[in-house]
């Protein structure tokens, strides 16, 4: 359970909200000129990194606003919050954080106790 | 000192206990030793530690809450408790269960696993009703209302632990600016300062009267607040820790008061101070009742004034067993022996001079081979430095195995562990969050180093108190210890056990038949053998087990590395879970403005959501469910029936843009669609399937009423939002629930026009007047309301919307003005049954996310000449316009006579007689199916392969038995395929 910065309200608990699932996937333009595949891909197709993640999350139980946010998904930091509308804040300003190629951090991801020195 | 005696029964027979006892505490003050039989094999089993950590001396309290698997370590008596023992059968002493010990050798690791493989059925039906009697521990409690409930705190800095640590922090705290929680799971503050004498003298003060003056000193300051009988069972993310408070600590229930609070706070910073746990040594039977851990040995002697035992065997590998040589030997009684592991030369001087002058046999680079005994200790077999076995006679034996730090909480939180050399044990290394460790669960065994972590880890914060404290102990003050996990042993016989596990009963002999078979990955070890997965979680054993797999597996212990800590550190009651959260509380029920109208009617609810809607009316006591469907939807057909409608959910949507957005939630076309009508219309999502459907009214192209389906009512309205908000911001729309503005009645039948013109005298409800899916506002009484010409049953209907305020008072008046009618009130059965004599689909019933406009034969909903709407793209995508998709169609019995079961499959084979030895091709399923009384035979819709080419075939519906029916592929429109009867 961690909290989340809404944009209108401040941080709040994790349960007020929903997640909407990746952001930056915009909708067709003109979905009649497109083939089937680029369509589908739109429908069904998202990103899903062990690691630096922007999406969507709404504020259900409190302003109903959209808004993005960046997470780390191994260790659920929040690493920023921007309304919608806003340009995505580049991924090399979040790159401190991931230590290894898979992008699982040293510390925080639980997936083991022990590590090595 | 002079205390009342407080009286509680231990199966059966009364025993007395003194104020503050746990119920271990009082039987060991009675002597009693025998407390549970064991998981598996039934193995008797005694009091083996003082606190939250026990393994086996469960029980089981008898009262309103049946509460099972209690610990009898750390459960206070009250007077008139009454306590069982678990997992016996007939009684404690001869239990036939017991022959499982006998029989072990077939109960090895993964022997559910491997045994009960078959035949069919039979683990249904005979092995686990089997199992559940024997295995297992206490019964489950009778349905009772729980009364906890929740708290919530946000604080600066919580410090978990009241022990010295926790205390000396505390201290630099107490009068800052910082909001601090201290948070101690006993009664009393002080932990070892209570638990045993190890420190004479702080601050040149008797520690208890420093702990007192301390004590004091903290609840007087205004910033910290002290929760006792509190654990911290849980940390999560965000520095969010959920802690359990028994608020019922030696007293009987009380039904008036919360029995617990669960408190969930969010902080700043966490202090772990959380202490340490002593853990065990395998040897030959370690499982006696008579086996105790030497500090909780030494807790029942400071805390209880209890001595289980006045001359007990000691056995050690470890320096911290010299305070309970001291305790002891100070209350004047004699250890009958001393074994420890190390050489003497390695043995403090300390512990050394105390043997030597109380004579008390010692025996240094010695171990503990097995112990004797039939339901307790009789004789331990102690291994001598020359390899010889020496037996002595006792009744208990004092294990010391070394201490873990209590890093439950710490990799909860995400922290990383390092193993320590010296000390032999897991300790923090890295903190993922806000974490400071202190004292001992730091890994700082050490008194004399304490001050300086404190002063140390708490100089980040400013502004905290300056403190002074010196420490005069009694022992040796470093901490000395030699590894040893298992002793070794001879089987003496089929009885003799070496445990690592004693809760769920795993031997040492079952880790090692775990990593021969190949499950040499520690997470999957503890799997296979059930290890540590008892509701003690291994407390006192898992890095016992490390130990030893890491010696079978010739690796370090770190490279071994542990199981996952998950939370709770222990069992949480669901009862604090829940809180208030349960009956009428768990879920709000939403009820519509005709509520009392329905019960006076004697409706029978169903639940819709978290609305209660009418099911059926019974019109007499003894009318069944099918008798008062038939006769209700009849009743429609035949003059008029009356629904309540409001649950439908309504959403208004305005704005410049308004027409647009309508245009693009909604398949269809509003654009030429005139000012006050109404259309049926149909959402999708963006992948073309049906989310939900409802009618659209146009009031103008700035304004909207729609409404959705009753379950769906939220989701549309937040479907709507998102696209609003994130794919078309630019569009200027807003929209709102209207739901409960508004409630609504469904008229229906030939006689609803007269009805209403005689309830509406004011209002022309001519066909050219008032045609079909149009709908206008009136004046009504001192209010508006709206009407709409729709009907979902087929029949000549109106839809009324109005406030609810009025609601009760029209219903009534519609009744009175209908009595020549027989206007019949009707419920959902009879709406689902009287819209599927018209093939009309429920969105949910008929669908199912997986379901098109185009398999529902709705392609006259889509407005093909609009440029977009969401989903319209996918409805052209090659698996949607593919023609063996399963698509709707009606079925009808052609034995009229019979009933077709929603759910059943819909398949071409008639036979269906055993053995099956073909795979049937299933073609679909049925996705409704009623009785029609205006018809007199059943009538089906059902979701089949290439339904669309299928109609006019007959195909077979499998049944509860293996018999077929064979049906007639129909269109699904059973009744007035022309709509006469609606339009007219």
């Amino acid at each position: 359970m961690f909290t989340i910065r809404c944009p209108y309200c401040g941080e709040r608990d994790q349960s007020e909200f929903s997640n909407g699932g990746e952001a930056h996937v915009a909708r067709p333009k003109d979905p009649e000129q497109i083939s089937d595949r680029e369509w589908s891909e739109y429908v069904f197709i998202r990103a899903n990194p062990k690691g630096i993640y922007y999406e969507r999350w709404v504020h259900t139980h409190g302003c109903k606003k959209w808004f993005n946010a960046v997470r780390n998904t191994s260790t659920d930091e929040i690493l920023k919050v921007y309304k919608m509308g806003e340009a995505p804040p580049p991924l090399k300003e979040f790159k401190n954080t991931i230590k290894t190629p898979s992008g699982e951090p040293d510390v925080g991801s639980g997936n083991f106790s022990v590590k090595k020195p | 000192m002079t205390e009342s005696k407080i009286y509680f029964k231990f199966d059966g027979k009364k025993y007395a206990g003194n104020q503050g006892d746990t119920i271990a505490a009082a039987l060991l003050r009675n002597n009693v030793r025998l407390i549970g039989r064991s998981f598996k094999y039934h193995r008797p089993r005694g009091i083996y530690t003082c606190g939250i950590e026990e393994p086996n001396a469960l029980v089981q309290i008898i009262n309103e809450h049946n509460e099972p698997n209690v610990r009898a370590t750390v459960k206070k008596i009250y007077e008139g408790m009454i306590v069982k023992s678990q997992n016996r059968w007939p009684s404690l002493k001869t239990d036939l269960g017991s022959i499982n010990n006998i029989l072990s050798p077939i109960f090895s690791a993964g022997f559910y696993y491997k045994t009960f493989m078959g035949p069919k059925g039979f683990w249904k039906n005979v092995y686990e009703p089997l199992i559940r009697r024997t295995a297992g521990l206490g019964k489950p409690p009778k349905e009772f209302k729980s009364k906890s409930i929740h708290q919530h705190h946000n604080i600066d800095v919580i410090i978990v632990g009241g022990g010295l640590s926790g205390l000396l922090a505390a201290r630099k705290f107490a009068g800052t600016n910082y909001d601090v929680l201290l948070v101690e799971r006993e009664d009393t503050l002080g932990g070892v300062l209570k638990n045993a004498d190890k420190i004479k003298f702080i601050n040149d003060q008797p520690a208890d009267e420093w702990l007192e003056k301390t004590e004091r000193l903290i609840r007087n300051s205004n910033n910290i607040k002290i929760l006792k009988n509190t654990l911290v069972t849980t940390y999560n993310f965000s520095d969010h820790l959920i802690a359990l408070e028994d608020k019922n600590v030696g007293k009987p229930q009380d039904n008036e008061k919360p029995e617990f609070v669960l408190h969930k706070i969010r902080t700043n910073h966490t202090i772990l101070a959380n202490g340490h746990i002593e853990r065990f040594i395998t040897f030959r039977n370690n499982d006696l009742p008579g086996v105790m851990l030497a500090a909780s040995f030494e807790k029942y002697l400071n805390r209880y004034g209890v001595v289980p035992d006045e001359s007990p065997v000691i056995f050690t590998n470890n320096s911290s067993t010299f305070s309970l040589l001291k305790s002891l030997t100070d209350l004047g009684h004699k250890p009958k022996a001393y074994v420890d592991i190390r050489d003497q030369k390695n043995i403090e001087k300390e512990t050394v001079d105390l043997l030597e002058k109380f004579n008390i046999p010692f025996y240094p680079k010695s171990e503990i081979e097995g112990c004797e005994g039939q339901k307790e200790v009789k004789k331990v077999s102690i291994r001598t430095k020359k390899n010889q076995i020496s037996k002595i006679k006792t009744s208990m034996l004092c294990v010391s195995g070394g201490f873990n730090p209590d890093i439950h909480l710490f990799t909860q939180s995400k922290g990383l562990l390092k193993w320590d050399e010296t000390l032999l044990t897991f300790k923090p290394d890295r903190i993922f969050q806000k974490t400071i460790t202190l004292g001992s669960v730091s890994g700082n065994f050490s008194y004399e180093k304490l001050l300086v972590e404190v002063e140390k880890k708490l100089s980040k914060f400013e502004g905290l108190n300056e403190l002074e404290v010196k420490f005069e102990l009694n022992g040796p003050e470093k901490f000395q210890i030699k590894e040893l996990w298992e002793t070794k042993h001879e089987k003496k016989s089929l009885w003799s056990k070496s445990f690592i596990d004693l809760q769920n009963d795993v031997t040492t002999k079952d880790l090692r038949q775990a990593v021969n078979e190949g499950f040499n990955r520690i997470e999957h070890l503890k799997r296979f053998t059930t290890n540590s997965m008892g509701t003690d979680q291994g407390k006192i054993s898992s890095i016992n087990a490390l130990g030893i797999v890491s010696k079978i597996l010739k690796k370090d212990i770190s490279e071994v590395g542990t199981t996952t800590y998950r939370p709770p550190y222990s069992p949480v009651n669901f009862s604090a879970i829940a809180g208030r959260s349960t009956y009428e509380f768990y879920d709000p029920e939403r009820k519509t403005p005709l509520h009392s109208w329905h019960i006076r009617q004697k409706a029978v609810f169903e639940n819709v959501g978290q609305w209660k809607r009418p099911w059926y009316f019974k019109k007499s006591e003894d009318e069944t469910m099918h008798q008062a469907v038939q006769r209700e939807a009849e009743q429609v057909r035949k003059t008029a029936g009356i629904l309540d409608g409001s649950t439908l959910g309504k959403i208004e949507i305005k704005g410049k843009d308004a027409l647009t957005f309508v245009n693009l939630m909604y398949t269809n076309s509003f654009t030429k669609m005139k000012p006050k009508t109404g259309r049926y219309a149909l959402m999708l999502g963006e992948d073309g399937m049906v989310k939900d459907d409802g009618i659209v009214c146009k009031i103008n192209d700035q304004h909207f009423i729609v409404t959705t389906t009753t379950g769906n009512a939220a989701s549309v309205l937040a479907h709507m939002e998102e696209y609003a908000q994130t794919e078309w911001p630019n569009l200027n729309v807003y929209m709102n629930s209207i739901t409960e503005q508004f409630a609504t009645f469904n008229l229906s039948g030939p006689k609803s026009r007269v009805i209403m013109s005689r309830v509406f005298n004011d209002i022309d409800f001519s066909n050219d007047k008032f045609p079909f899916m149009s709908f206008d506002n009136f004046k009504y009484l001192d209010t508006e309301i709206r009407i709409l010409r729709a009907s979902f049953t087929g029949e000549l209907g109106y839809e009324i919307y109005v406030p609810p305020s009025h609601a009760l008072k029209l219903w009534q008046k519609i009744f009175i003005y209908s009595r020549d009618f027989d206007l019949v009130p009707y419920g959902t059965e009879t709406m689902h049954l009287l819209r599927a004599e018209k093939g009309y689909i429920i969105v949910g019933q008929d669908t199912d996310g997986t379901v098109t406009p185009l398999d529902l034969n709705l392609n006259w909903m889509i407005g093909k000449k609009k440029k977009d709407f969401i989903g319209k793209r996918s409805l052209t995508r090659t698996d949607i316009i593919r023609e063996t998709r399963k698509q709707l169609v009606g079925l009808v019995p052609v034995d009229k006579t019979l009933g077709i079961e929603e759910g059943q499959h819909v398949i071409e084979q008639k036979d269906l007689s055993l053995p099956i030895k073909d795979p049937i091709d299933m073609l679909g399923h049925v996705t409704s199916s009623y009785f029609s009384p205006n018809l007199n035979h059943s009538v089906a819709m059902a979701l089949i392969r290439g339904g669309k080419r299928k109609i006019g075939s007959r195909l077979f519906v499998s049944t509860e038995n293996l018999n077929t029916i064979a049906v007639e592929v129909v269109e699904p429109n059973f009744i007035d395929p022309k709509n006469e009867r609606m339009i007219l």
